[in-house]
């Protein structure tokens, strides 16, 4: 029996015992093809996928260095069957290449006849490539790049992709590092990137990903364009951009609903590109306006079908992807990987958190119980409203009070579903509130108060949740959520995880009605924060006031 | 029959054996053990019961190339003496040498006055074995010396030595046509009539010729063979850390009791049903793969050795169908330590003939083979296993099989050591070391201590070497934030039960992975935990203080896990009257309504209403229809025994019986020779057992008998032969008084006496 910190389960689980003494360095020698699932305070489960062996492969590990790996750090042997399964499954990668022929242009190769054949005689392939050129190597339409690296991967076969890429129309682009300095960890991601051609970069909310995209830029030094998911995020990039490059404001353009500028930069949202109008999107033209040399998608996790389609047909241009999570509720990670690229930089939050680059939080969950009026309301009443129903109940209104008050002085966010119930509780705390209906102009005054300390407080409806920089806020309050998905949460928690000045750890409550679908979804919640490893803990609402007396 | 034969060279092989001293003999039975069954009355019938030819086949069976080599030199050679048999068998002397003693020892040969010669029935056995024996016919009675045979030879003229190597090449035999029979070789005219003339080639009846065996001595230089016999495949290996082998083999042997635990667990809730044909459905093995994280064959050895061990049988579910399940056995198995667990696995597997790798491959029909299949069984198993081992435990420590060349290389060396075993051997042996690697017996292509242990046989052993490499129980888990319990390692039998009961399962392997829900806290409350007993519990099992999170889905569920029971019945029995109810209830007419008193007051009855009713107004009752209400049991499904398979004894005791029993029947062959000497030497009838072994016994020595035997006409008469054969209830001997070979019948035959 060996003394190591890890243990291979034979479902292709790696848990790993943080409080080993040699747990550091055997989650180093893990971390580059085993995926981190839970993170909870004493041991960590890591899964091996052939999403995240074939990410490995792309990074340059080969299978001798997993099963080594597995093989030194395991306290217990190895199931043989497993090590064969990692060593066939990183075997898979890269038997077939796209390569760029002189004379045939795009060629699919390998040199695993047997291989080729079996997936030529997929139907799906079929259609995608031409003429067989010889024993080894078939044409492939240039259109079909990346629906034919997506059909690969999903026969289990995937492609690397060595065809190259445009270099695009050049632009002058350069960091400006005016009294900060790019983290080490942001200038390894993106010279990651850079070497890897193309990929995702996977970095938490607060960690600088924009700076990340800027320092991607400065390496492609070429026209850019930036995929965003709304339109105040777009300023943001604009404004940082401009804060941290040679680019002037003119050399930024943005194409949203209101403004359809094309600059050398352009920063478009994920909307108008998918707007649909008599069936066609009409502003797909926008990807060819001008010879990109990179193009940044920012919150990956979030891109929506339409843009895969699109990216499919963008392969010769180099991409980036931002995300804080490759976990997509849609279970599209295979999409990201063939058509944006394999992960190429990762870092898990709380090493990242370690190092001080972001405030810890203390995520408290607080139980309120319905008054009996309501609590007979809700067992009566549908099912489609039990949620509304759960999730506004007056008695959160006292506590999010009882918590403003505890916390005054500390920029405050609640944040909520139900305008009604926000509209209510700014009016009972008399504090702003941005919702759906606010104009951008408006929710950019308040967003700069808030960040300046003019506002201590913003109620903010489910708009506010993705890319929008609140530096300073210390507190949040969640009363309702969307039927708690996993990135919702990460986003939430995300604002509160930007970096504080004096270090001050931030504060993350969610209030929950007691015995009700409200407290289920708490629960996922609950898991997904306690498997980030965040100190979670449950009080109940009484105890609050108590405490805070 | 005389005692005086106390010298060697011995008349009869009976006589040899007579004067064998006990441990010799003891070592015959122990390695021909189907002379011991049953016990031979004396030495006589021993010596017969060895030279039939069952007995025969059964012993070449176990002999390797060289040996079987130095046996087929002994029948070309015919009698002779040790050293001329060593000289023709193309090997080293030293390795011939023994191998001519284990021919002995085992009374394939015995030392008769004229040299060294094979059993009669050996030359028949050895038939028909190509490539085993070296095809040579035995040497002419009379042979002349190698050096004359060679200069006959040089003196052949090139068509004459064409011929010759052509008979040679072609199994030493042909047929002469025109050829003259005697002819001198100065007269000569065919080749064929050279080497009649040089008696290169020997005329047999009809027109044939032979080669005999001194002139194929010569032409492959003086040896049977043109290759040297006693060249063993040599194994292909490459170094390996004996430790990682170890612990390889450590990682294996938990895992497989682990699953086999798990399996059986599984099946005594959900027993899978026995086939038509005896075995389990191909749907079912799937199940058990996916369960268990195996693939299909991995998940027919675990079967098959859960079976083999008796840790499940053939049993029936509560609905009288037939089902595999766990047998009681399988309860005291798993209270046991690992190490022990796994060591009666790999004994279950050792001793059984079961064949798992045929699972899933079709047989000569085309039908599908299903695990625990009765037919699913070959006589070779053990021995392919027992043998897959041996080889195995030659590997030196610090190397094991290569990859890749290792396993075909055993193979070939298996084939080497039983050259007379059909081509499947090939496969089970193969099969074997798979098999072996999963149970945990080798390791990464070789035998750690602990193997070594169970090829020689000694699995107590065994399970000692391997404890320490084993993962060690652990009592405490670690509990966190996210609701899930983790056990570092095998968890205590009696914490893993509570906890299994408490959360699910989410990852198993050398840690196990639980996760408590609501739904599986409630499950502990519904067996009777209270929320105290719940915390209580998880307090002492944690390594770290119970997070709070957790504690609050206790509370919660405590809280909402009710006193009140539902469920539901076809009817209900309110009666304010509690003795009327009571009456009712316990009427012997009303057994069938299926009534039962929930309280003094209500009952309820699993009869619907419209057999209940008019029932009860039978009984004298006078009953109002309420409305339809009741409660109802919390159960689970109870585990399910099989009955262990009897008569299976622990191996260690077969082997102790075994010997124990050899020595008896040793003792008491002694014991007949010892009456046999003191009976005054008669001529008189002797009984038939007598009569064969004397026939043998004249068969051996080659010597001239008389026998009383009653004719066709019912006369009885006295003939003198010299016995050829003794097969199939017949003696063909030369009868002396017609000159020829004759066939007789043995039962006719009253008596035997020497001439």
């Amino acid at each position: 029996m060996n003394d190591g910190p890890l243990i291979v389960q034979s479902d292709k689980t790696l848990l790993l015992e943080v409080d080993h003494p040699s747990a550091a360095e055997a989650r180093k020698a893990i971390a580059p093809f085993a995926e981190l699932e839970r993170s909870p305070e004493h041991i960590h489960t890591y899964r091996l996928t052939p999403l995240g062996l074939w990410n490995a492969r792309a990074a340059g590990h080969d299978a001798e260095q997993v099963v080594d790996a597995l093989l030194t750090w395991s306290r217990y042997a190895v199931p043989h069957a497993l090590l064969v399964d990692v060593a066939e499954t990183m075997g898979r990668y890269g038997r077939l290449r796209l390569e760029k022929h002189p004379v045939h242009g795009l060629v699919l190769s390998s040199t695993d006849r047997p291989v080729l054949e079996e997936v030529l005689r997929a139907k799906k392939i079929a259609g995608m490539v031409g003429a067989r050129l010889d024993d080894d190597s078939v044409a492939v339409h240039p259109s079909e790049r990346g629906n034919l690296k997506q059909a690969l991967l999903k026969l289990g076969w995937p492609a690397e992709d060595f065809a190259g890429y445009v270099d695009g129309e050049a632009h002058a682009i350069d960091l400006a590092e005016e009294g900060w300095t790019l983290r080490p960890y942001q200038r390894e991601a993106a010279e990651s990137f850079w070497d890897g051609g193309s990929g995702v970069v996977v970095l938490p909310c607060g960690a600088g990903k924009t700076i990340v995209g800027a320092a991607s830029m400065a390496h492609a030094q070429a026209t850019t364009l930036i995929l965003v998911t709304n339109t105040v995020s777009a300023r943001q990039w604009k404004d940082e951009l401009v804060k941290r490059t040679s680019l002037t404001p003119d050399e930024i353009g943005e194409y949203s609903g209101a403004v359809k500028e094309i600059r050398p930069v352009t920063i478009a949202t994920y909307q108008v590109l998918t707007t649909k109008r008599k069936g066609v999107y009409p502003h797909l033209d926008l990807l060819d306006a001008r010879d990109w040399g990179l193009i940044v998608y920012d919150e990956v996790h979030l891109l929506p079908a339409p843009i895969f389609r699109m990216t499919a047909d963008l392969q010769a241009r180099r991409r980036l992807g931002l995300t804080a999570t490759l976990v997509r509720e849609d279970g599209r990670e295979g999409e990201v990987f063939s058509l944006i690229g394999p992960k190429r930089y990762d870092a898990p939050w709380k090493d990242i958190e370690a190092q001080g680059y972001i405030a810890p939080a203390d995520c408290v969950e607080v139980r309120v119980t319905l008054p009996d009026g309501e609590r007979l309301a809700y067992a009566t009443s549908d099912p489609d409203t039990r949620y509304r129903l759960a999730s506004c109940t007056h008695a959160k209104i006292d506590v999010v009070r009882d918590l403003v008050k505890q916390h005054a002085g500390q920029p405050t966010l609640v944040i909520g579903q139900y305008i009604d119930q926000l509209d209510e509780i700014a009016e009972l705390l008399d504090a702003p509130v941005i919702k759906g209906e606010t104009p951008v102009k408006e929710r950019q005054r308040l967003f700069n108060a808030f960040r300046s300390g003019e506002i201590g407080l913003l109620v903010v409806s489910k708009v506010a949740n993705f890319s929008i920089d609140l530096p300073s806020a210390e507190v949040a309050i969640q009363v309702s959520g969307s039927f708690g998905s996993r990135q919702e949460e990460a986003q939430r928690l995300g604002r509160l995880l930007r970096p504080k000045t004096e270090g001050r750890s931030a504060h993350f409550y969610t209030i929950v009605s007691r015995d009700t679908v409200d407290a289920d979804f708490a629960q996922n919640r609950q898991r997904f924060l306690a498997e980030q490893g965040y100190a979670y803990r449950i009080i109940d609402a009484g105890d609050l006031s108590a405490e805070s007396s | 029959m005389s005692s005086s034969g106390r010298a060697t060279p011995a008349r009869t092989l009976a006589e040899q054996l007579r004067a064998w001293p006990d441990e010799r003999l003891v070592a015959l039975l122990r390695a021909r053990p189907d002379l011991a069954t049953p016990a031979p009355q004396d030495s006589s019938q021993l010596a017969s019961r060895a030279a039939t030819r069952s007995s025969l086949h059964r012993a070449l069976d176990g002999l390797d190339r060289l040996e079987l080599s130095v046996l087929d030199a002994l029948l070309v050679a015919g009698q002779t003496t040790s050293e001329e048999v060593i000289s023709i068998v193309r090997a080293d002397p030293d390795h011939a040498a023994r191998a001519l003693q284990r021919l002995l020892d085992l009374a394939l040969a015995w030392e008769a006055p004229g040299g060294i010669r094979a059993l009669s029935g050996v030359a028949d056995a050895m038939r028909g074995m190509p490539g085993v024996t070296s095809g040579l016919r035995p040497s002419s009675p009379d042979p002349a010396a190698p050096a004359e045979i060679a200069a006959r030879i040089a003196e052949l003229s090139p068509a004459a030595a064409a011929l010759l190597d052509h008979v040679a090449a072609h199994g030493g035999e042909g047929t002469t046509g025109a050829a003259r029979r005697t002819v001198s070789p100065a007269e000569a005219a065919s080749p064929a009539e050279e080497l009649l003339s040089r008696r290169l080639l020997v005329p047999r009846e009809g027109d044939t010729v032979v080669l005999p065996g001194e002139v194929g001595l010569a032409l492959r230089g003086g040896r049977t063979t043109t290759e040297p016999v006693d060249d063993v495949p040599p194994l292909a290996t490459s170094p390996r850390d004996a430790a990682l082998v170890a612990r390889t083999a450590a990682g294996a042997a938990f895992d497989v009791v682990r699953r086999v635990e798990l399996l059986l667990d599984h099946w005594g809730v959900e027993p899978p049903s026995v086939l038509r044909s005896g075995g389990l459905a191909v749907r079912d093995l799937k199940a058990v793969a996916r369960e268990l994280h195996v693939d299909e064959p991995g998940a027919a050895l675990l079967v098959e050795v859960a079976q083999a061990t008796g840790l499940v049988a053939e049993g029936t579910e509560p609905d009288g169908s037939p089902a595999w399940l766990p047998t009681d056995e399988f309860d005291v198995w798993s209270g046991r330590p690992i190490s022990e667990r796994w060591a009666r696995l790999v004994g279950g597997w050792l001793a059984s003939s079961r064949v798992p790798s045929l699972v899933g491959r079709r047989d000569a029909a085309g039908k599908t083979w299903n695990a625990l299949a009765p037919e699913l069984s070959s006589g070779l198993t053990e021995e392919a296993r027992r043998l897959a081992l041996q080889v195995l435990a030659e590997v030196p420590d610090g190397e094991v099989l290569a990859a890749g060349t290792g396993i075909p290389s055993l193979v070939q060396r298996v084939g080497w050591l039983r050259p007379r075993r059909p081509t499947i051997f090939s496969d089970l042996v193969a099969a074997a070391l798979s098999e072996a690697a999963v149970l945990g017996v080798s390791g990464a292509g070789a035998l750690p201590p602990s193997g070594r242990l169970v090829a020689a046989g000694d699995l107590p052993g065994a399970a000692e070497a391997i404890d320490p490499h084993l993962p060690r129980p652990v009592e405490k888990v670690l509990l966190q934030a996210d609701l899930t319990a983790v056990a570092p390692g095998p968890l205590e039998t009696e914490v893993a039960r509570r906890l299994h009961l408490l959360a699910d399962v989410e990852s198993r392997g050398g840690a196990t992975v639980y996760r408590f829900t609501s739904g599986s806290l409630r499950r502990g409350f519904d067996a009777g935990w209270s929320a105290l007993e719940v915390r209580d519990f998880l307090t002492s099992v944690s390594q770290t203080p119970v997070p709070q999170p957790l504690e609050f889905l206790v509370d919660d569920v405590a809280r909402t896990f009710g006193s009140v029971r539902v469920g539901h019945a076809e009817a209900f029995l309110r009666a304010d009257d509690e003795a009327a109810l009571a009456a009712l209830v316990h009427d012997p007419r009303a057994r069938t309504l299926g009534l039962r008193l929930l309280a003094p007051t209500v009952a309820i009855a699993t009869s619907p209403l419209d057999v209940l009713l008019p029932r009860l107004r039978e009984l004298g009752a006078a009953p109002v229809v309420e409305a339809a209400d009741g409660t109802v049991r919390v159960s689970r499904p109870d585990l399910q025994r099989a009955r262990s398979r009897r008569g299976r004894r622990p191996a260690g005791a077969v082997e102790a019986r075994q010997a124990a029993q050899v020595q008896a029947v040793a003792t008491a062959i002694r014991a007949g020779d010892r009456a046999e000497a003191s009976r005054p030497p008669t001529v008189a009838t002797i009984s038939p057992s007598g009569a064969l072994a004397a026939l043998r016994d004249a068969i051996e020595g080659g010597s001239t008998v008389v026998i009383g035997y009653v004719d066709n006409h019912g006369a009885t008469g006295e003939r003198v032969v010299d016995p050829r054969r003794l097969d199939g209830g017949r003696l063909s001997a030369y009868d002396h008084r017609a000159d020829a070979v004759r066939e007789f019948a043995v039962h006719r035959i009253t008596g035997v006496r020497q001439a």
